[in-house]
């Protein structure tokens, strides 16, 4: 918590759509958020659907652009900003982000290392230790296409590890997974927040949220409505579970729009 | 770093690509093997035919007033024929004395005479295929005047047909000889006067070339086509729809680096597919040369002599697979999944076979400007090297030019894959034509792709039942024209429920935008005279269609002529170009993409090449108007006065040569020229100024509107 890792500086992504009546309407997806996280810290983002959470995690990932407002990554003394260099820091999940089908884990991950400027034997050792980690041993050779949801998952975050980023950033990583499956992926991101890594990720589990994150925002209609730990926030409200927390915000939210 | 990075992309992409089933039946088996076994399929076939043919007996019935001249000759025919046959079955060659007949094609055949007293009607026997041909033959004015009856539908009756005449050609010389001979000259004197002889300049070599020619380059085309397609969905569309492109697009690699390894990726799959195909190919070229060398004597070919030839080839075939990746890229990259791009693609291949075509028109050379020209291009060089013509710069300006599109192409393409609404964009302006009427809402303005189908489909079908109905019935078909272009967007804007008001721009207007529209219209009209006799002078040809095609519509009454020719287009045409089309467009693009897109389209839909830019540039500027407007009347008014007025100068002559002898100067002088600019730009700017003030009010009054 002492060092900040990613810092986000008053995004803006506006998206325009064309509305009927001639009307051409901008819609800001992402409505001036900032956002600082540190080092071994976990921040969960809560919010519905449409909220603009896909949104604020590819700007902050350097996937999209922002309209306005500014990314950047603190990496010993230095602030990165540039999209290529902040990539190189960042390990990203999305249910987007499929696997190439066609190929084995180990090709794809030997591919990743030239691409992320590893060397031969750097990368070799990489695979074996995330081989271990994820005990991808019985398929890493397989074509990802042949393998079982489960499988594919832990073939994703090994993508995610190769190069040893600072950041994580995970879109729902735990959407449509079983008990076990998502229960190895909530122990990953403890294990690597021991490590001093930086986690940010979305979910619509509330519980999960609850037990793993330091620190969680609310997002409504592309702004922050609530942010604080999961303890301080049901405090604030005087609700018993972060579920209710997250009605009330979102109910008020509605009534203060109509008025 | 940057080159290490591309090749570990080529090297994924290619493993991609070349684990999938579909790319290497594409590439592979098509060509390996594919071609071979159809091309050895179709020798047999050819050779069934020909068999069959062998066994082939004609019936031929002479009815002939001659003494039975014409019959004994085809008879003596037909049995040496018959008796060659029966001696030498299935010895190929007959070389017997006196020669028995071959036809042209150097079959055998018999005949046989049926006696023509059998037949009473000869036009059933032929329909009924009982004889194949019926000789009918009476004497007029001194001479013989043979009918050769025959059925031009059955296979064998057009056969007996042409021996029946080689026959005939015999027969006349026989009986020439005859009179000559009786007339007491020289046969040989009278009939051959002078000896002539082809001798072909061109070497062995060449005129294998020139055979060559005719279908090397356009197979190269089409194989190259094929092999960059498939890899070129794939790298595109294809990475969209499995959900990779975001994967990828996490790497730090830029858009640049990844657009490249793509198209080297599918280039290069492209050059491979292209060579098997060449190589397929020209082993069974070989096979076939083989073959014929045994059989006949035919010349000998050095090969060595087309090295030249070959290498300008492999260099052309390099630089083509470079433009048709890239373009094809570029139309895939705006599809989201296979279905689509195939969609895409489909126009895309036309449009290229058609432009390799030109390449084919005899008489088409290879100049500066078809240098330049893609496709076509490659076609021209490749054809040139086979028979020998070089010509360096030529050679440097196809390659040159063909590298350099497609460099431009995938500068255009690395902007693609930078831009986020291909990427994360979500599929808006689909066809609401075929959705379940009851899931519409009513409202808005119709979508793009429904209009892009409204469009083509009153396009196609004014080309085929709007020439028809013109031509049948005149100024009434081209009414009928008009009543098609009203009422089939106008069916489809009121099926899928959309806002009639809207879609077609029905809004009042203020007074000044009308007057306005005079003006620019007005200012127009001399303008684009001055244009189009311009134009006109470049296609001398074709204009006089133009002009003729029109007199004939002009030659009705003059009230009923204005209401066809200029009040019907100014309802219709406006309802649909400066109405739906526009506001579609407008909905999904920006005001001058929207206009241009309008004008070219108006443009295209008068079908003439003449007139496409003239029209197009008068769709402009009626769109402009209709723009500045808001509404449709003004165009509807300025469509009008502009049709009204070339109505006038066909119909009234005379009135109109008096008040405007410029228009009917067979020749524009240059002061002319001035005048009609001066005078049109003066009348524009007029236009334009009106316009501003116009837009000024209706801005104001939106604006209380919103207030209240």
């Amino acid at each position: 918590m002492e060092k900040n890792r990613i810092k986000a500086d008053c995004l803006v992504k506006t998206f325009t759509r064309n509305e009927k009546k001639n009307k051409k309407i901008d819609i800001n997806a992402v409505d001036g958020i900032s956002l600082s996280i540190g080092e071994g810290e976990i921040v969960g983002i809560l919010g519905p659907n449409g909220a603009g959470k896909t949104t604020l995690l590819r700007m902050m990932s350097k996937l999209m652009r922002p309209t306005s407002g500014m990314v950047s990554i603190q990496i010993g003394e230095k602030e990165i900003t540039d999209d290529i260099e902040v990539k190189r820091h960042i390990g990203y999940l999305s249910n987007n982000t499929k696997l190439y089908g066609r190929l084995s884990s180990r090709e794809l991950l030997r591919m990743l290392g030239v691409l992320y400027g590893m060397s031969k034997e750097d990368t070799e050792k990489k695979i074996e230790e995330i081989s271990e980690i994820l005990s991808m041993g019985s398929f890493i050779d397989n074509r990802i296409e042949k393998l079982s949801t489960g499988q594919t998952q832990r073939a994703s975050i090994a993508r995610c590890l190769v190069h040893d980023p600072q950041v994580y950033i995970f879109d729902e990583p735990t959407l449509g997974l079983d008990i076990l499956s998502s229960a190895a992926i909530i122990d990953f991101m403890k294990k690597e927040r021991g490590r001093g890594k930086t986690i940010l990720y979305s979910t619509h589990y509330m519980e999960e949220a609850e037990y793993l994150c330091d620190r969680i925002l609310m997002i409504h209609r592309g702004k922050i409505i609530s942010e604080g730990a999961p303890e301080g926030l049901k405090a604030q409200t005087g609700k018993g579970n972060l579920r209710d927390v997250f009605a009330e915000l979102i109910e008020k939210e509605g009534i203060a729009d109509e008025h | 770093m940057s080159t290490k990075i591309i090749k570990t992309l080529v090297k994924k992409e290619m493993l991609d690509v070349f684990r999938d089933k579909k790319t290497v039946i594409m590439m592979l088996v098509i060509p390996v093997i594919l071609y071979p076994l159809i091309f050895i399929g179709a020798m047999q076939v050819v050779a069934m035919i020909s068999s069959s043919m062998e066994a082939q007996n004609y019936r031929i019935a002479v009815d002939a007033e001659d003494d039975g001249a014409f019959s004994r000759m085809l008879a003596e025919k037909g049995q040496k024929d018959d008796g060659s046959k029966a001696s030498e079955a299935g010895g190929g060659r007959t070389e017997e004395s006196g020669g028995a007949e071959e036809d042209a094609d150097g079959e055998n055949y018999t005949i046989t005479l049926v006696d023509a007293g059998s037949i009473t009607d000869y036009e059933r026997a032929l329909n009924d295929e009982e004889i194949d041909v019926y000789v009918s033959g009476a004497m007029q004015n001194g001479k013989m005047q043979y009918d050769i009856y025959y059925l031009s539908s059955a296979t064998n009756s057009s056969y007996a047909r042409n021996i029946v005449l080689d026959v005939f050609d015999e027969f006349k010389e026989e009986l020439t000889e005859e009179k000559i001979r009786a007339a007491g000259l020289d046969v040989h004197e009278i009939l051959e006067p002078v000896l002539y002889e082809n001798k072909d300049t061109a070497s062995s070599e060449q005129s294998l070339g020139s055979i060559m020619g005719a279908v090397l380059p356009f197979m190269l085309i089409i194989s190259l086509m094929m092999g960059t397609m498939y890899p070129a969905i794939d790298t595109t569309a294809g990475e969209r729809e499995r959900g990779t492109l975001e994967t990828i697009l996490t790497l730090p690699v830029t858009s640049r680096q990844l657009i490249i390894s793509k198209f080297l990726t599918v280039a290069l799959i492209g050059i491979i597919s292209a060579l098997l195909n060449i190589f397929s190919m020209g082993g069974l070229a070989f096979y076939m040369y083989q073959i014929m060398d045994m059989q006949t004597e035919t010349q000998s070919f050095e090969i060595a002599k087309f090295l030249p030839a070959i290498l300008v080839c492999m260099l052309a075939v390099f630089a083509f697979s470079l433009f048709v990746s890239a373009v094809t890229m570029c139309v895939t990259s705006f599809a989201r999944s296979y279905k689509e791009a195939n969609n895409y693609i489909t126009p895309l291949m036309l449009v290229i076979m058609l432009t390799g075509y030109i390449g084919f028109i005899p008489n088409i050379e290879l100049t500066q400007t078809m240098a330049m020209i893609p496709v076509a291009n490659i076609c021209l060089l490749i054809k040139n090297m086979l028979i020998f013509k070089i010509d360096y710069t030529a050679i440097a300006v196809v390659l040159l030019s063909n590298v350099a599109y497609a460099v431009l192409a995938i500068l255009f393409l690395s902007r693609i894959y930078d831009s986020e609404s291909i990427l994360f964009g979500d599929g808006k302006g689909g066809m609401q034509l075929f959705e379940r009427r009851s899931n519409l809402q009513k409202g808005g303005v119709p979508t793009v792709s429904d209009v892009w189908f409204v469009v083509s489909l009153t396009i196609v079908l004014i080309l085929y039942a709007g020439s028809m109905l013109q031509l049948k019935f005149g100024l009434a078909g081209v009414f009928g024209t008009q009543l098609l272009i009203l009422f089939i967007p106008l069916f489809v804007v009121v099926y899928t429920k959309r806002d009639l008001c809207m879609t077609y721009g029905f809004r009042k207007t203020g007074i000044k935008n009308f007057l306005g529209g005079i003006f620019l219209i007005a200012g127009f009209i001399p303008i684009n005279l001055v244009i189009s006799v311009g134009l006109v002078s470049l296609l001398p040809d074709s204009a006089e269609n133009v002009v003729t095609v029109f007199d004939e519509l002009m030659s009705g009454n003059l009230l009923s002529v204005l209401f066809v020719i200029a009040l019907a287009p100014a309802v219709c045409e406006e309802m649909m170009f400066r109405g739906m089309i526009f506001h579609a467009m407008k909905e999904k693009y920006r005001i001058s993409t929207a206009i241009v897109i309008v004008a070219v389209l108006f443009g295209i839909y008068h079908m003439s090449l003449v007139k496409l830019i003239p029209t197009g540039l008068l769709g402009f500027v009626i769109c402009y108007v209709a723009y500045r407007a808001d509404s449709i009347y003004p165009a509807m008014l300025m469509h009008f006065l502009n049709n009204a007025f070339s109505v006038l100068i066909s119909c009234c002559p005379e009135k109109m040569e008096s008040v405007f002898p410029v228009l009917y100067r067979e020749t524009l002088r240059f002061s002319d020229v001035m005048q009609l600019l001066g005078i049109g730009l003066i009348l524009v700017g007029i236009g334009l100024v009106i316009l501003q003030k116009g837009k000024i009010r209706g801005r104001e009054n939106k604006m209380q509107k919103g207030i209240e």
